[in-house]
């Protein structure tokens, strides 16, 4: 295989990763504050590119033309949108489940996530069907042999680094990140030491929803298309990257979303005439790395046998 | 509309004292994927049979009131055996217009024959539903995905390519498209340079295209519908793969176009019979169909849906709501005008195909290949001088 | 016709085999006027009165001396609601599609009777129920196909295969605990569907004929006349269908209620101080993870060889979640519960058909205000008030 080919495959692999792993911390962060997994996460993703989406029609409908003031008013919308859905899901459904036991909240967020789901397929016009998400990023590439370097690809990926070392900063550097890693650590000590519990989950629940935003306007960019049926999937491999990594853990949300990138692009690659049991591949080393680290790539610290 | 029971001995005198009105109404299903990922096709087929009853029920000349019931089958074998069985073990119902998944057109057919009912498929595609069985009560208005491939491989072996890559998803309607195209192209003396496989909610295609782009191939044969088609042929771009996009009945539908703008320009489909926009009736539906104000298109096989209406009322109209004289009948079908062309059963209920439509997208429409600029040379398809 | 009519204020006074009858009595009509319900309006107004009546029976105490009598005399309301169900049977006799709900409901139970072992008992999760069940469909498949192993084997085979093919993750799910033994399970899940429809060797993605169930020469798929009158022959398939899910629920209650039922208790709440106390946390585990799949796979075969043809997009990661919903709906761990919760799951969106496309979108609304009113499902899990009795 010729460098070039193997560039194409890195640069492939790195933006799916960059895009996982985005959808990957929005889990870890609501299971580090509540040990609960909200399972309408990935269609909240679907849901926070079809509100940019709306967005750019209605102001290309409008007139504005400028694809700078597009992409902008484009990420604000889905942003603000998806984290005050994510409060109001927090609100609503999670939050009053806290007694029951925990499944009960995986169960009411993947109903939520149907509902929200069959909403975007019966209520947005056509939407049952794909849609076309407007290029809004510069379209031109950096051609290096049998490698193409597209200029919105690597704007994306920077957009995505910046993203995630400003999460750092943000959980390890701030009062909010104290809070939050305090909620996470143990909510009891947390609540003694004057930190308002619900405020600080209601707040990482729109960052995680945020975030999720963020990823399906990377999705539409990306692709340059949407459909209402992408959410479950991705949300299966979002929870997959979190767990592979080690739920709770920021940095293995990152590390689990690439290295599932990294398997389906080496499955469909190595794979050259089999590229159908790509999945199938992907799975099966999935179930043999938990076998070996059974509490993820970065693992929770635990000692608890005798 | 229901009608609470005390009300209806008066209703039934309301009606007995108009004459007009006095038609009794015949039940006809309608099954198809209403929700889930094929549901815009399903959809398409619902409002198609559904205007083909309006239609109907607004002529004072028929003899009959129809009510068209609509079950959803997932697209799920056990679901679609499940509406299947309410349908037709429901004797009040004549006849149905059934199915677009070919899982669960195939898992129906014994419901079917056990209880009776006569059938006309309108949009599942395996040849084995028509073929895999001695069934009389089981018809088909569409073709079947060997009439298809075959004209498709004559044709682009036509146009002189040679190299194809094949991308199908792995369901039935993928997977059957992969095989029948390899066999007809190969017996051409086409090359397949690599056959993939993805799944049909996949959302990224660059690993697959990448290598398909190392491979340099004059064609990318995509058997598959709209969702994927649409990623596939964007990743094309993306990837700077640049070669003829060319895909199935699948892909037929304007909402391809519109996912795609210009990119789909020049991109080569094939879809069993006639072009809607050419016959008389064609005109007439469409034009019936926007007047509806239905909110999603007729898709590529809603026509077939309406014609399957229209054929199994056409019949009852002939021979009364018995379901043996409605077979009885079906099986004389020959030649019959609809707007997907002439119709004409053979012994297994198949519609003899005697048309493949080609279509190419000209300036944000399908137009037929006959009427194109491509045909008449003034474009070009991509890699043709 | 519902417990409503049951007085409440001498509740006490009353033998409790009274309410274990009266309950299921409840439980009977409730299903047959559900059943019978036809037009889009019936079903509205069926619905809507008989939460108000559950509701009202609650207010007035009668649920709960119904239920409590009902737990207390377990074998009196088993009876009951055999005779319950046998009502139903004769009341839709040539209803084929009703027979059809009914034994799907039957065998839907029977499946996620399976996981109720596996995280209800022991809280080993598994989100691959449908590739078990898939599982059990395909062998039934292939041996009741290709070769001439009499049918009752073959469902014993299909269970085998199941438990066998499970055995493949125990080594995996030993080592991990909570989610992460959940993703395991949902690579599996994901996986065998993506198997079966790449490969082609038991039918790719168009699937399988199936053959129907036949015992000693009787063909399950025919209909018979009992003096002139035309039975469907769903019959057979509901009574069978009942035997399976009857079977497994004795087993279920009498593993609960021993001191199995313990053991598994105490590596479900805490598997440290399980295995402090000298419980053998992964013998458990194993015992009711194969087991769990074993039933799952036999329900599988049966509803194969009823519904006489099988495709991979039948068990997809969708239905496992389906039946994950089941049990959770029911009220983790509590195997009444989980009838009901496998009733309202089957039979709601089939009866919301006339909404057509919006179907799903009401069912979900549905499930998450029920969750929103009753967080630990619809029947939660009691405590075990004391060893040997009932939980």
């Amino acid at each position: 295989m010729d460098a070039g080919l193997l560039g194409q495959y890195v640069v492939n692999g790195a933006m799916l990763g960059m895009m996982y792993a985005l959808v990957a911390l929005g889990f870890t962060l609501f299971f580090g504050v509540l040990d609960v997994i909200q399972f309408a996460h990935g269609d909240v993703v679907t849901a926070g590119a079809f509100a940019g989406l709306a967005t750019a029609l209605a102001l290309s409908a409008a007139g504005v033309r400028s694809d700078a003031a597009l992409l902008v008013a484009v990420a604000l919308a889905a942003i603000l949108s998806m984290a005050a859905l994510g409060v109001a899901l927090a609100r609503a459904l999670v939050l009053p489940l806290r007694s029951a036991p925990p499944l009960n909240v995986l169960l009411v967020t993947l109903m939520a996530g149907t509902v929200l789901r069959e909403c975007i397929r019966l209520f947005f016009p056509n939407g049952s069907q794909p849609h076309r998400f407007p290029a809004l990023l510069p379209s031109g590439a950096f051609v290096l042999g049998g490698l193409t370097l597209r200029h919105d690809n690597l704007l994306m990926l920077g957009a995505g680094v910046l993203l995630v070392v400003g999460m750092h900063l943000l959980i390890r550097r701030t009062r909010l990140g104290l809070a939050i890693r305090a909620v996470a650590q143990d909510e009891e000590t947390a609540r003694t030491m004057g930190i308002d519990f619900e405020r600080i989950v209601l707040v990482t629940f729109a960052i995680g929803s945020g975030l999720a935003a963020v990823a399906g306007t990377m999705h539409g960019l990306y692709y340059n298309e949407v459909n209402f049926g992408s959410g479950l999937l991705l949300g299966v491999i979002g929870f997959s990257a979190a767990i592979i990594g080690g739920l709770g853990n920021i940095y293995g949300a990152i590390l689990g979303g690439f290295v599932f990138a990294a398997l389906q692009t080496l499955g469909a690659a190595a794979l050259p005439f089999a590229s159908a049991y790509k999945d199938v591949f992907a799975f099966a080393v999935v179930i043999v790395l938990m076998t070996i680290r059974p509490t993820g790539l970065i693992g929770e610290r635990v000692s608890e046998r005798v | 509309m229901p009608i609470p029971r005390p009300c209806l001995p008066i209703l039934v005198l309301a009606l007995a004292a108009a004459p007009a009105a006095a038609k009794d109404t015949v039940k006809i299903a309608f099954v198809g994927p209403l929700t889930g990922g094929n549901s815009a096709i399903g959809l398409g087929g619902r409002n198609s049979a559904d205007l083909a009853v309006r239609l109907r029920n607004a002529d004072p000349k028929a003899r009959h009131q129809y009510e068209l019931v609509v079950l959803d089958d997932e697209c799920k074998p056990d679901a679609g055996v499940q509406v299947a069985t309410r349908a037709a073990a429901d004797r009040s119902v004549a006849a149905g217009v059934t199915h677009y998944c070919s899982v669960v057109a195939m898992a129906t057919t014994g419901v079917y024959h056990r209880f009776g009912l006569p059938t006309v498929v309108w949009g599942a595609v395996l040849p084995d539903i028509t073929y895999g069985h001695d069934f009389k009560e089981i018809h088909r208005v569409n073709g079947t995905m060997i009439n298809q491939n075959e004209t498709a491989a004559k044709f682009m072996l036509g146009q002189g390519y040679k190299t194809w890559v094949v991308v199908h998803d792995t369901t039935d309607y993928g997977k059957g498209h992969d095989k029948y195209f390899t066999q007809f192209a190969t017996a051409g003396g086409a090359k397949i340079l690599a056959d993939f496989g993805v799944g049909a909610d996949q959302q990224d295609f660059t690993a697959e295209l990448t290598q398909a782009k190392s491979l340099k191939p004059d064609v990318v044969y995509f058997g598959g519908l709209t969702p994927i088609g649409v990623r596939i042929r964007q990743q094309m771009d993306k990837l700077g793969l640049d070669a003829e996009f060319q895909g199935t009945s699948g892909i037929v539908n304007d909402d391809f176009i519109r996912a795609l703008g210009p990119l789909a320009e020049g991109v080569v489909a094939f879809r069993e019979g006639a072009d809607a926009t050419k016959l008389p009736g064609g005109k007439f539906f469409l034009e019936k169909y926007a007047a509806q104000g239905y909110p999603q298109g007729p898709e590529a096989y809603g026509p077939f849906a309406y014609v399957a209406a229209e054929l199994l009322m056409d019949t009852i109209e002939k021979v009364g709501p018995d379901r043996k004289k409605i077979i009885a009948e079906l099986a004389n079908v020959r030649n019959r005008d609809s707007i997907v062309g002439t119709i004409t059963f053979d012994e297994h209920g198949q519609n003899v195909v005697p048309v493949i439509t080609k279509y190419v997208v000209q300036d944000g429409k399908w137009v037929l290949w006959e009427d194109s600029e491509y045909a008449s040379g003034k474009r070009k398809l991509k890699g043709r001088r | 016709m519902t417990p409503a009519a049951a007085p409440a204020a001498n509740a006490s006074s009353r033998p409790p085999a009274a309410a274990a009858i009266a309950l299921a009595a409840a439980v009977a009509a409730l299903a047959f006027t559900f059943l019978h319900a036809e037009s889009q309006a019936a079903v509205g107004w069926i619905a809507a009165s008989s939460v108000a009546a559950v509701l009202a029976a609650a207010r007035l105490g009668a649920l709960r001396w119904a239920s409590r009598g009902a737990l207390a005399r377990e074998r009196t309301t088993s009876v009951a609601l055999a005779a319950g169900l046998a009502a139903l049977v004769l009341a839709f006799h040539d209803d084929h599609f009703t027979l059809l709900l009914l034994a799907r409901v039957l065998l839907v139970a029977t499946a996620c009777l399976g996981l109720h072992v596996q995280f209800g008992m022991a809280g080993v999760v598994n989100f691959a129920g449908a590739a078990f069940f898939g599982i059990g469909s395909y062998t039934a498949a292939v041996l009741a196909g290709r070769t001439s192993v009499p049918h009752v084997a073959v469902l014993a085979a299909a269970g085998a295969l199941a438990a066998l093919v499970g055995s493949v993750l125990l080594l995996p799910l030993l080592r991990t605990r909570g989610h992460y033994a959940a993703l395991i399970t949902i690579a599996f899940g994901i996986g065998f569907r993506t198997f079966l429809e790449v490969n082609d060797a038991l039918g790719g993605p168009q699937g399988l004929n199936v053959a129907g169930f036949s015992l000693l020469g009787f063909s399950f798929n025919e209909n018979w006349t009992v003096r002139g009158v035309e039975v469907s022959f769903y019959v057979a398939y509901v009574a069978l269908a009942f035997l399976l899910l009857g079977g497994a629920f004795a087993v279920v209650r009498r593993l609960e209620t021993s001191w199995i039922g313990l053991a598994l208790d105490a590596v479900r709440l805490d598997e440290t101080a399980a295995a402090s106390f000298g419980v053998r946390v992964p013998r458990w585990k194993i015992g009711a993870f194969t087991l769990g799949n074993f039933v799952t796979g036999v329900a599988g075969a049966l509803s194969a060889m009823m519904t006489g043809y099988i495709a991979p997009n039948a068990f997809t990661f969708q239905e496992s979640l389906v039946f994950v919903s089941i049990v959770l709906l029911g009220g983790i761990g509590n195997a009444w519960g989980l009838l009901l919760a496998t009733f309202l799951v089957v039979v709601v969106p089939e009866k919301l058909q006339a909404i057509q496309e919006y179907r799903f979108l009401l069912f979900a609304s549905l499930v998450v205000l029920v969750l929103v009113f009753r967080p630990s499902g619809l029947v939660p899990r009691a405590l075990r008030r004391r060893f040997g009795e009932a939980p």
